[in-house]
C-alpha cells in the first residue's frame, strides 16, 4: 500500500499507509497531525481518486507544496515531496501490495469510540470497495418503500372504494383531514392513524374501539397484505397496490 | 395527550469535554440531541449551535410563502417544518465553520422529536438514534448515518450538519399513545448498552428521569467511552385514562398483554 513518509528536518518522524482519504492539518482530528504553527487547522487531503491519489490543498493559509512549486490539487507520483511549513512528506508509491479498502476504513477511525465525519464525495471510492466486498450497509430496507399501501372497502358505507396511503401519516376520523371519513355522532375525530416508514405500514389506534382481524386493536399494530381493519362501521382490508 | 420528561447527559469516564447536548421544550414539543465533533472547542459549538438554530426555525413565525412549491412530498407540515429547520442550521453551521479557521471542519449530528398531538415527526442526520417503546418492545426509529450500521466502522459518519453546504434529513412520522416511551439518544449510550438492556431499564423504571439517570450509568459502567445523552418522553393519557389502565393492570389484563408482546 502506497504511504506518506513525514520527515522535519530530514528526521523520520512517522509514515502512514494511504487510506481512501487522508487528511493533513494542525488540528488533532486530522490523519496526519503537523505540529507547527505554519500548517493551517486543515491544511491538505489526499484522496484515492480512481487508482491515482490526489493531493488537494484546504485553502490553506501558507500554501501546499509538491517539489517546490505551490499546488492546489495535484496527482501524486512516486517520490513526489510534499511541503507544508517545515514538514515535508514523501510519497512512496512502491511500498507494499494493493489497497484495502477493509484496512483503510479502521485506519480513518482513529480512537474507538471517536465520532469521525467522511465527506461523502471522497468517500465513494471507498464505499464502492466496501460494497464489492460485500461489506454493504442497508439499501435493502429503501427498496420496499416504493409500494403503495392500500385500503379496500369491503363492507360498510364510504366514500370510496378504496384508499391510498401515499402520506407518511393518514388519519382515519371524522375530522376533515381523514383520508377516510367516519360519520356518526359518537365517532372520534381521530380513530386510528396509519403511518408509513420505509418498515412498512403501522396502524395506532387513537380514540376508538378498533379491530384488526377480529382482535380489538391496541397499541402498535404492523399492517401485512390481507389484515383485516374494522372502524367506526367499515371494514377495510389493507394491501399493497398492483 | 401529556408528556413527561426526563433528561441526562454526561462526559463518560473517557473524554475530557462533553460535545452533546440536548434541549428541551415539553411547551412546544420539541425535543433534541445534537452530539457534536471537531475537538475543543467547536465540538460544543457545534452542537450547542445546532440545538439552538433548529429550535429558532421551529418557533419563528413565518409569513405564508405563497409562492412555494406545491407540498407533494406527503409528510405533515409540522415535519416539513422540522425537516426545513435542520436544513437551515446545517447552513448556518456550514457558514460558521467557513467564517472561523477556529471552527473549520465542527459538526453536529442531530436527532429531534417534534410531538403535536399524537403524531411525532423525528428527523435525523447522524448517528444518534430514536426509539420506541412500547410494551416492552423497543423499535429503532432511525438509520444510522454511518458507515456500516453496528458494524466495526459506526463511528465514521456519512452525514452530519454543518460538514456540507447541504444535507439530506431523514424525516419519519409516527402516532404515539398513553405508555408509550420516545427515547433520543447519543451514541456514546448505543455503543456501550446494548438495546435489550435499555428496554428492560425501561420497563423496570418507568420514571423518565430515573430511566435517563439509569441508562447513564449503565454506560458509564461498561466504560463510558463517549459523551453520553439520554432525552426521555413518556406519553401519559388523562386521568382517567391512568386509572382504567391501573385498574386493567391490578385485573391481570395490562399484564398479560405486556408478557405475551415480549
Amino acid at each position: 500500500m502506497p504511504r506518506l513518509i513525514l520527515r522535519l528536518d530530514d528526521r523520520l518522524v512517522n509514515r502512514w499507509p494511504l487510506g481512501p482519504v487522508v487528511t493533513i492539518g494542525r488540528l488533532p482530528d486530522n490523519t496526519i497531525v503537523i505540529d507547527s504553527p505554519a500548517a493551517s487547522g486543515h491544511h491538505a487531503c489526499v484522496a484515492l481518486d480512481g487508482s491515482d491519489f490526489l493531493l488537494e490543498d484546504l485553502e490553506s493559509t501558507n500554501g501546499t507544496f509538491v517539489n517546490d512549486a505551490r499546488v492546489s490539487r495535484h496527482t501524486l507520483h512516486n517520490g513526489d515531496i510534499i511541503r507544508i511549513g517545515d514538514h515535508t512528506l514523501e510519497f512512496d508509491a512502491k511500498h507494499g501490495g494493493d489497497v484495502d479498502a477493509r484496512h483503510a476504513a479502521e485506519r480513518i477511525v482513529s480512537n474507538p469510540g471517536d465520532t469521525v465525519f467522511l465527506d461523502a464525495d471522497k468517500h465513494q471510492a471507498l464505499l464502492a470497495m466496501l460494497q464489492e466486498a460485500g461489506a454493504d450497509g442497508h439499501g435493502a430496507a429503501a427498496a420496499d418503500a416504493s409500494r403503495v399501501g392500500v385500503l379496500r372497502v369491503l363492507n360498510g358505507r364510504a366514500d370510496r372504494p378504496e384508499y391510498h396511503l401515499q402520506a407518511h401519516t393518514s388519519f382515519i376520523g371524522k375530522a376533515d383531514t381523514s383520508l377516510v371519513r367516519l360519520k356518526g355522532w359518537f365517532t372520534p375525530k381521530v380513530a386510528v392513524v396509519i403511518t408509513r416508514s420505509d418498515q412498512g405500514y403501522t396502524a395506532t389506534r387513537m380514540r376508538s374501539s378498533a379491530r384488526i382481524n377480529g382482535a380489538p386493536l391496541t397499541g402498535h399494530c404492523d399492517l401485512k397484505e390481507g389484515d383485516v381493519l374494522r372502524v367506526g362501521g367499515l371494514t377495510l382490508e389493507f394491501g399493497f397496490s398492483r | 395527550m401529556r408528556l413527561q420528561v426526563g433528561a441526562r447527559t454526561d462526559t463518560g469516564r473517557v473524554r475530557t469535554l462533553n460535545e452533546d447536548v440536548f434541549l428541551l421544550r415539553p411547551e412546544q414539543g420539541l425535543f433534541l440531541v445534537c452530539d457534536g465533533m471537531g475537538g475543543c472547542p467547536a465540538g460544543e459549538v457545534a452542537s450547542e449551535m445546532a440545538a439552538l438554530s433548529i429550535l429558532k426555525y421551529i418557533i419563528r413565525r413565518e409569513k405564508p410563502n405563497v409562492n412555494a412549491a406545491p407540498q407533494d412530498d406527503q409528510y405533515l407540515p409540522q415535519s416539513r417544518r422540522l425537516r426545513r429547520a435542520v436544513e437551515r442550521s446545517n447552513q448556518y453551521i456550514y457558514e460558521r465553520a467557513h467564517a472561523d479557521p477556529d471552527r473549520a471542519g465542527m459538526g453536529s449530528t442531530v436527532v429531534g422529536a417534534w410531538i403535536s398531538g399524537a403524531i411525532v415527526s423525528i428527523a435525523h442526520v447522524g448517528d444518534s438514534r430514536a426509539y420506541l417503546w412500547h410494551r416492552n418492545r423497543l423499535a429503532r426509529l432511525t438509520h444510522d448515518h454511518s458507515l456500516i450500521e453496528n458494524g466495526e466502522h459506526k463511528n465514521v459518519l456519512l452525514r452530519a450538519l454543518g460538514r456540507e453546504a447541504t444535507v439530506d434529513v431523514d424525516v419519519r412520522e409516527l402516532a404515539v399513545q398513553p405508555d408509550d416511551y420516545l427515547l433520543l439518544c447519543s451514541d456514546g449510550l448505543t455503543n456501550a448498552v446494548p438495546e435489550a438492556a435499555v428496554s428492560k431499564t425501561i420497563a423496570r423504571v418507568r420514571d423518565p428521569q430515573r430511566i435517563c439517570d439509569e441508562l447513564v450509568k449503565m454506560a458509564n459502567r461498561r466504560g463510558g467511552p463517549d459523551n453520553i445523552t439520554v432525552v426521555v418522553v413518556a406519553v401519559v393519557g388523562s386521568v382517567w385514562q391512568s386509572m382504567w389502565d391501573w385498574t386493567r393492570r391490578l385485573s391481570g389484563g395490562h399484564i398479560a398483554a405486556a408478557d405475551s408482546a415480549s
